[in-house]
């Protein structure tokens, strides 16, 4: 199912009208030049969620400016990849596409030195931060422009600032801190830890977002990993968070209803004052404001996830990302529509008009983070590293997957080595279908 | 008087190449896939023999758990809707004298309902801390079976089979209804003048008379089972964990993966158990009017 966003720009309706047979009234209307119809439509088709609002309006910004009417095809993020790429494979690319950056991804999942326009030269290319300029880039070639707020969608532990006061609870700093609060909340009645399990995908982040850690632990683990020299299983600081992940579920710090949970709600739980920590994006708290004001945003801090002593920023530089279809006939409007994007003016207006974007990717953008949430970048802005599912191959195809086995593990049914054996277990399979030559030795 | 003559043999080719190409060839091209390591991850197709059969088979694997479950899934959803089935029927049938119709309405009703729409709201019903179901029993008093129906790994697939049975009593009900509208009256009047009980009709009458229907509803059950899919991913996605994980949405989570070869290979199993299973239920009930 495709789900086609128009905007209800004039020119659109023009349109609409013009096939309902209202050609009269249209022809009166075309007569100012600033209302006629495109002059050129681009496609672009995207995953759920990755075509924010702002964005939807820019693109009738850019219709305005320029006569390029964007068509947004929206469809299920379930369905979006078996459809990205049977368009592509079948040479029916829409003009731009959405894709997940990620060095890995891209090259697997998209094929984007056959399927994608090399961006390189193009004038915004330049200042987009690197670390995230990296994960669209192969062979020195950049294939995407990530549109994503990456920093400011670092996932950090949110808590409330009232209840930790009223109980006496400092920031934890390591894990035996970070427990240590958790039972004192869960003494006094309060869930210590709204824990979305039911997806399935929200709680692999309490570990394989501890990537930084992991590689300062052990230096040069990532580049081990891709390189089939080391193996998750048997890795202390992974076994560790694991372990304590397991930990914080049958100490019941999740509550009784985590299996249930969906992550949905986190911001409801937050704002019920009931449940004290959320792990969730640096944009919670202004979200948490948005949809119940009565919360500020003001009241919630933030906190580096604790497992496994972590105090590095696990940064994540991939994301959504913006790509033109080398088989378009419209590939410089489609550069125009991707400059125009660019513009300062434009990316300010995103930011302003997107409750969760924080920044964008790109020099001199405006920030937006909560004072907690700076003050938490300025700390530890020497200790910054990329989460696994980036940082490592074959580990992001087999996220949910992680996730039923982490369930699993909450259940008794696997304990934390098996999950660590089955992570290498899958890459090894996936390796081996991508016949990576790291696995042939 | 002229004999009739058959229809010529070319009026079914066009039907024929439509199922040959419809249905054979991808059915034996999805076999032939499945000794291939065929993937999203790579273009070349290559021949591995029965690897991901070996993976399947695996103690290491959980697949034959997924497949324990499939086959746990369809004896009991069999066992409950005939069961259920036969009991409504029965009292419809001849119990109930009043309001038939509108109490066969009721019952068939959650047949139509669609799955999603069922799983969505069991969903809510079941949900451990604010269902419905929990709600009422601790309103009773009785906390101690208010628990993590969908949740807890050790119950979530015995929860699955009876949301599955609730939605399809209705049916299995209508098909031997109908069976026994066809049982005639006079065998229970010569009964009951030879001093037969109700159980002895229902064991010599009803139960033997009934065998087509029940096979049919049993072979529909079977099949039925074995492929399960919409309830449980609508339910629970497989979860707790791999707790009710079955053939069907392990299929669809190895293609949503890009694992081809391995999916077409579940594919096989699956439609192996399917055809010696099918072939196993109606052997067996074919025997069994020989036995009365």
């Amino acid at each position: 199912m495709t789900i086609r966003v128009k905007g209800a720009s004039i020119p659109g309706a023009l349109r609409l009208m013009g096939l309902a047979g209202a050609s009269s009234l249209a022809l009166v209307m075309a007569s100012d030049a600033s209302l006629a119809a495109p002059k050129l439509t681009l496609t672009y088709m995207a995953s759920q969620e990755w075509v924010k609002d702002a964005e939807q309006d820019l693109a009738k910004k850019f219709e305005e400016k320029t006569g390029i009417a964007i068509d947004f095809q929206i469809l299920p993020s379930d369905q979006y990849f078996n459809v990205l790429q049977t368009k592509l494979n079948s040479g029916e690319g829409p003009d731009l596409f959405g894709g997940q950056s990620g060095v890995t991804d891209l090259k697997l999942q998209y094929n984007v030195e056959k399927n994608a326009v090399d961006l390189s030269k193009e004038p915004w290319a330049s200042k987009e931060d690197p670390l995230v300029a990296a994960q669209s880039t192969v062979n020195g070639k950049l294939y995407g422009m990530t549109y994503w707020d990456i920093v400011g969608n670092t996932w950090v532990v949110s808590y409330n600032k009232k209840l930790f006061a009223q109980y006496g609870l400092s920031v934890p700093t390591t894990y035996a801190e970070f427990k240590a609060d958790c039972q004192k909340l869960k003494d006094a009645g309060v869930q210590p830890l709204f824990e979305p399990v039911a997806p399935g995908w929200h709680h692999v982040l309490w570990f394989l977002e501890l990537g930084p850690r992991y590689e300062e632990l052990t230096p040069g683990l990532a580049d081990s990993l891709n390189a089939n020299t080391a193996t998750f299983a048997g890795n202390a600081a992974m076994t560790s968070a694991v372990t304590q992940l397991k930990e914080v579920f049958d100490n019941g710090y999740m509550g009784q209803n985590a299996l249930a949970d969906v992550y949905t709600d986190a911001s409801k739980a937050m704002a019920s004052g009931k449940v004290g920590m959320v792990l969730a994006n640096t944009g919670f708290a202004s979200l948490v404001e948005h949809d119940y004001p009565d919360m500020k945003a003001s009241d919630i801090g933030v906190f580096l996830m604790p497992l496994a002593d972590n105090q590095r920023v696990n940064i994540n530089p991939a994301g959504p990302t913006h790509f033109i279809y080398s088989g378009s006939p419209n590939i410089d409007a489609a550069k125009q529509y991707l400059d125009f994007l660019a513009q300062p003016e434009n990316m300010d207006y995103f930011i302003d008009h997107t409750p969760t974007a924080m920044t964008l990717p790109f020099e001199g953008t405006k920030t937006k983070f909560s004072a907690d949430a700076q003050a938490m970048f300025d700390t530890h802005k020497d200790a910054r590293g990329t989460v696994y599912q980036t940082a490592v191959t074959y580990v992001n195809p087999q996220w949910m997957d992680i996730g039923a086995d982490l369930t699993a593990m909450f259940t008794g049914a696997l304990t934390p080595e098996k999950v660590l054996s089955n992570i290498d277990k899958r890459r090894a399979d996936l390796a081996k279908a991508a016949k990576d030559p790291a696995w042939k030795k | 008087m002229k004999p009739m003559k058959p229809y010529p043999f070319y009026f079914v080719i066009a039907a024929l190449a439509l199922y040959v190409t419809f249905f054979i060839i991808p059915s034996l091209a999805g076999i032939a896939y499945s000794f291939t390591d065929w993937s999203s991850y790579s273009e070349e197709v290559s021949f591995v023999g029965l690897d991901n059969f070996r993976t399947i088979l695996s103690p290491d694997e959980s697949y034959l758990s997924f497949i324990g479950n499939t086959l746990v899934f369809t004896f009991w959803t069999i066992i409950l809707k005939t069961a259920f089935g036969l009991g409504l029927a029965l009292l419809l049938n001849r119990g109930v004298r009043s309001f038939v119709n509108g109490y066969r309405v009721l019952i068939y009703l959650p047949a139509i309902l669609p799955t999603l729409v069922v799983a969505l709201i069991f969903r809510s019903i079941l949900n451990p801390a604010t269902g419905l179901l929990n709600s009422l029993l601790r309103s009773v008093g009785l906390d101690g079976l208010a628990l993590s129906w969908l949740t807890d790994p050790a119950i979530a697939l015995y929860a699955v089979i009876g949301v599955d049975s609730w939605k399809g009593i209705g049916y299995i009900m209508v098909i031997l209804l109908a069976g026994l509208q066809t049982i005639p009256r006079d065998y229970y009047e010569a009964a009951e003048i030879d001093g037969a009980g109700a159980w002895a009709k229902f064991r010599y009458i009803t139960l033997p008379m009934l065998a087509p229907a029940l096979m049919i509803v049993t072979v529909l059950n079977v099949l039925y089972g074995l492929r399960i899919f919409d309830i449980v991913y609508a339910l629970t996605n497989g979860g707790p964990g791999y707790a009710t994980e079955v053939l069907s949405t392990e299929i669809f989570k190895a293609f949503s993966k890009g694992q081809f070869g391995l999916g077409t290979a579940i594919s096989s199993i699956l439609f192996l158990i399917l055809v010696v299973t099918g072939y196993l239920v109606i052997r067996v009930m074919e025997r069994q009017p020989d036995r009365q």
